[in-house]
């Protein structure tokens, strides 16, 4: 099967004028692709996250209120940064030629102003987007891997916590080592204990959370697995010089005070990978 | 002769009329199967007698004289007979410093009104240091952060002669108060003020996207405004409900009748709920509409909204005071329908939408500078637009009579329609709670998005033709002169309130931020207390600042 174009549409800085961005949202949905509109009032930082976090192979952005020239080539920038600029970049709006030449030298592949069509934008997308399907190329011979000393956690996205909670307990028998909400990642979780393992149950608390939005793409189900690691700094580094896409340029606390960061599916077989770094005293397997 | 016999004459005539049409039809169809109006109003080959009121009852029922109930033919007995409508460009860039020559220039060259548009971040309540404000200082307005900004802006021009518009929401009450303090400083008491102030915060949720706080603090703060400008500003329109940008949005014309008018009845509940006699506050209650590209359904609509408020305010509010009945409203000619191809298009564009809300009866009117598909007007572009309005005014004669159109068995059937559809809309938004619940829960965003997809997949299907985008394409060349804002203004500004910050007196400032505070989280009119902080040298961001504390801020679900 082939898999669908995955499109961010966005509104980056102030703007509200958002009827042309949600237009062009609903019109490559009809046209077979997978869009994500992000709202308005984003940073180029938040883009670009929400971007790599949800692998889309092309990014729109959208702005009238003329400050294009300040906001599209950042988003350029911070793709390059984070290793990201296979993702195609394309802008519209109110934005004079001169603006839009300039634009196009600064890594947006396009620029779309009024009275363009749904269509053109499509052919657009289609033509120049990154192939799908596994890349051809080889990997780089890495001279290291990360070392995993096990497996922390398996994570579980669902819609109900209270309601999975039981499921678990009442099923297989798991019992609930705590819940906590993780309010920067939009979250609550639960820690289950069955057997030496731990699963992690994550409900969303904000519509607009990466899990809020892994629900409503794919429903309910395994969502990430978390790999302890001793030294999460050094490997994400070692992932990222053996070819990793990497979601977290550095590494963030995570819940029950570990520090963490996470890898992107591309290239993992398709499953979100947490890096996770037990904190000091906790011994192994006894989480 | 009797009215049997004409009537009995005219259906036979009719008839035989429409046989004729039949034959000719077999021999050369129409040029589509099926004709509507954009809101999807079928239209008629041919309207006549049967379509107009039947009856003088039924004229003085649905239409009434001009300046009485129902309003239908315009809220002045003498319409522009007397007075033309207010000739007011919205205009604003940069630093207040240039957009008061803007306005001077404005002024010299024969406009009657000002409208302020301010940049985003003063509209979204951030100074022109955060870090939120890159790239939009002075954009698509002009900055204005403190008192000295605001007065700066109305520099050589007297308070007590301009009316002055201000499109601004979330943080109105803090503009607003930063204005009655200019004019103080000017020796121009409040009761001399004429002007409005936005204050529609529904349809940003809606629409236009420069919310800040919650809906229901937002509620209280519009409603603070329209208690304050009821005691203290009595000449002055407290909020401008607005359909112009719902409309941009996408809305048909008949959705933006009816979501103007179900956020207006929200904004009167308001009022009352706060214990006002509708009295007080409706007879300043002013509205915005959009003059589109439709010209006769623009037209019915306008027409429509003035008798269907005249409704709502005598049968659902009890209002008495003829003024509370009366819907005011400015127009502006439809951002949306103006083309980057052939831009000299445009001026045609704006003359047709400029003669409709002549036609409908507006009491201002904003036509747009041809060039901004592409930037903000350039001085020629926007003086153009200004001729584009005079010329109506003074060469075409439509001013000389009142509502000319009423009769018009087509106008006058096609402003029945849209009033009986817009009822619909508004019966709808009071099932699921009215209009806040109903922008809460996205039902009117879901609405507007519907119909610019729809629109969207008309023009791209050729049923809709837009010119020189999908027929009478031109290749175009030669670069076109447009307005460049200083890219240097938003460091000029960051210095500014830089400057500004380090000089104001501390005491007074930390006093006047402490008081606002205290009353923020009370229920206390704010209008008292953001004057002061006004005075104080309090800025935008910081009064925002402290709101957003008490208040939390608006986040948007997914609809």
């Amino acid at each position: 099967m082939v898999q669908p174009i995955r499109v961010l549409v966005a509104k980056p800085g102030l703007d509200g004028h958002d009827r042309g961005a949600l237009v062009i949202a609903q019109g490559l949905r009809d046209q077979g692709m997978e869009v994500i509109y992000s709202g308005l009032r984003q940073t180029p930082e938040q883009i670009v996250q929400t971007a790599i976090e949800e692998d889309v192979a092309c990014i729109g952005l959208s702005s009238l209120s003329g400050a294009h020239m300040e906001w599209f080539p950042e988003v350029a920038r911070l793709l390059r940064e984070r290793g990201a600029d296979d993702v195609l970049l394309i802008g519209g709006g109110v934005i004079p030629p001169d603006d839009a030449e300039r634009l196009k030298q600064l890594g947006i592949a396009e620029v779309f102003g009024p009275g363009t069509s749904i269509q053109q934008v499509a052919d657009f997308i289609r033509q120049h987007v990154r192939a799908a399907g596994p890349a051809c190329q080889l990997a780089p011979v890495a001279t290291a891997s990360v070392r995993v000393s096990g497996v922390d956690h398996v994570a579980v996205a669902v819609r109900d916590i209270a309601a999975a909670i039981e499921q678990y307990g009442r099923v297989l028998g798991a019992r609930c080592l705590g819940v906590e909400e993780v309010p920067d990642q939009g979250v609550r979780v639960a820690f289950l204990s069955l057997g030496g393992t731990v699963v992690e149950l994550v409900e969303p608390t904000a519509p607009d959370s990466p899990v809020a939005r892994f629900l409503d793409r794919r429903g309910p189900g395994l969502h990430h697995i978390a790999y302890a690691v001793d030294d999460v700094d050094q490997a994400l580094a070692v992932a990222r010089a053996a070819g990793a896409r990497v979601i977290d340029e550095r590494p963030r606390p995570g819940a029950r005070g570990k520090r963490i960061a996470f890898l992107h599916p591309g290239g993992l077989g398709g499953v979100l990978t947490e890096l996770c770094q037990r904190s000091a005293g906790e011994g192994a397997g006894e989480s | 002769m009797s009215d049997d016999v004409r009537n009995g004459d005219y259906a036979a005539r009719r008839q035989e009329w429409e046989a004729g049409v039949e034959r000719e039809l077999a021999r050369r169809p129409e040029r589509r199967s099926r004709f509507e109006s954009p809101s999807g109003i079928p239209r008629l080959r041919l309207y006549g007698p049967e379509h107009g009121p039947a009856t003088e009852d039924a004229y003085l029922e649905r239409l009434g004289f001009p300046g009485e109930y129902p309003f239908t033919r315009g809220v002045q007995p003498t319409m522009y007979r007397g007075q033309l409508w207010t000739m007011r460009q919205y205009a604003g860039y940069a630093s207040a410093e240039e957009t008061n020559s803007r306005f001077r220039y404005l002024l010299s060259q024969g406009q009657t009104g000002l409208s302020v548009a301010f940049d985003l971040p003063t509209q979204i309540g951030y100074d022109p240091d955060h870090p939120m404000a890159r790239g939009e200082v002075g954009k698509v307005g002009v900055s204005v952060c403190s008192r000295l900004d605001m007065e700066n802006l109305f520099d050589q021009i007297p308070l007590d002669e301009v009316s002055t518009s201000m499109t601004i929401n979330a943080p109105a009450a803090v503009l607003l108060a930063m204005y009655l303090v200019a004019a103080e400083q000017q020796g121009v008491g409040w009761d001399r003020l004429r002007g409005t102030v936005q204050n529609d915060i529904l349809k940003e949720y809606a629409a236009r996207g420069t919310y800040i706080f919650p809906p229901r603090p937002s509620i209280r703060l519009v409603t603070d405004i329209l208690e304050f400008c009821s005691l203290s500003v009595p000449r002055w329109n407290a909020i401008s409900i607005s359909g112009y940008h719902m409309r941009e949005a996408g809305a048909t014309a008949v959705q933006e009748v009816a979501f103007t008018l179900a956020n207006a009845i929200a904004y009167v509940e308001a009022a009352v709920a706060r214990g006002l006699a509708v009295d007080q506050v409706a007879p300043r209650l002013s509205f915005f509409f959009n003059a589109h590209n439709d010209f006769f359904e623009e037209i019915a609509k306008f027409r429509a909204a003035r008798r269907m408020w005249a409704k709502i305010m005598r049968e659902r509010f009890g209002a008495r005071d003829p003024r509370s009945l009366q819907l005011r409203f400015h127009a502006q000619t439809a951002g949306s329908t103006l083309t980057a191809q052939q831009l000299d298009n445009n001026v045609v564009r704006v003359t047709v939408q400029a003669l409709a809300a002549v036609l409908g009866g507006a009491q201002s009117l904003h036509t747009n500078a041809h060039d901004e598909p592409l930037a903000l007007p350039t001085e020629e572009s926007a003086r153009l637009a200004l001729r584009t309005q005079q010329i109506i005014a003074y060469e075409s004669g439509v001013a000389d009579v009142v509502d000319p159109l009423a009769g018009s068995y087509y106008v006058e059937w096609l402003t029945d329609a849209v009033e009986s559809r817009a009822w619909r809309y508004i019966e709808r938004i009071e099932q699921v709670g009215g209009a806040v619940r109903a922008v809460e829960e996205g039902c009117v965003q879901r609405e507007i998005r519907r119909s610019a997809y729809e629109t969207q997949r008309a023009i791209e299907q050729g049923e809709h033709v837009v010119v020189g985008v999908n027929r009478f394409v031109t290749e175009e060349s030669g670069q076109v002169p447009l307005l460049r804002v200083d890219p240097d203004v938003g460091r000029r500004r960051a210095e500014a309130v830089a400057r500004l910050r380090s000089e104001r007196s501390q005491t007074a400032w930390a006093e006047a931020v402490a008081a606002l505070r205290e009353a923020a989280q009370g229920d206390a009119n704010l209008m008292p207390a953001i004057v002061r902080a006004v005075r104080a040298y309090a800025t935008v961001g910081e009064i925002c600042d402290v709101l957003r504390e008490v208040f939390g801020e608006y986040r948007p679900g997914v609809f």
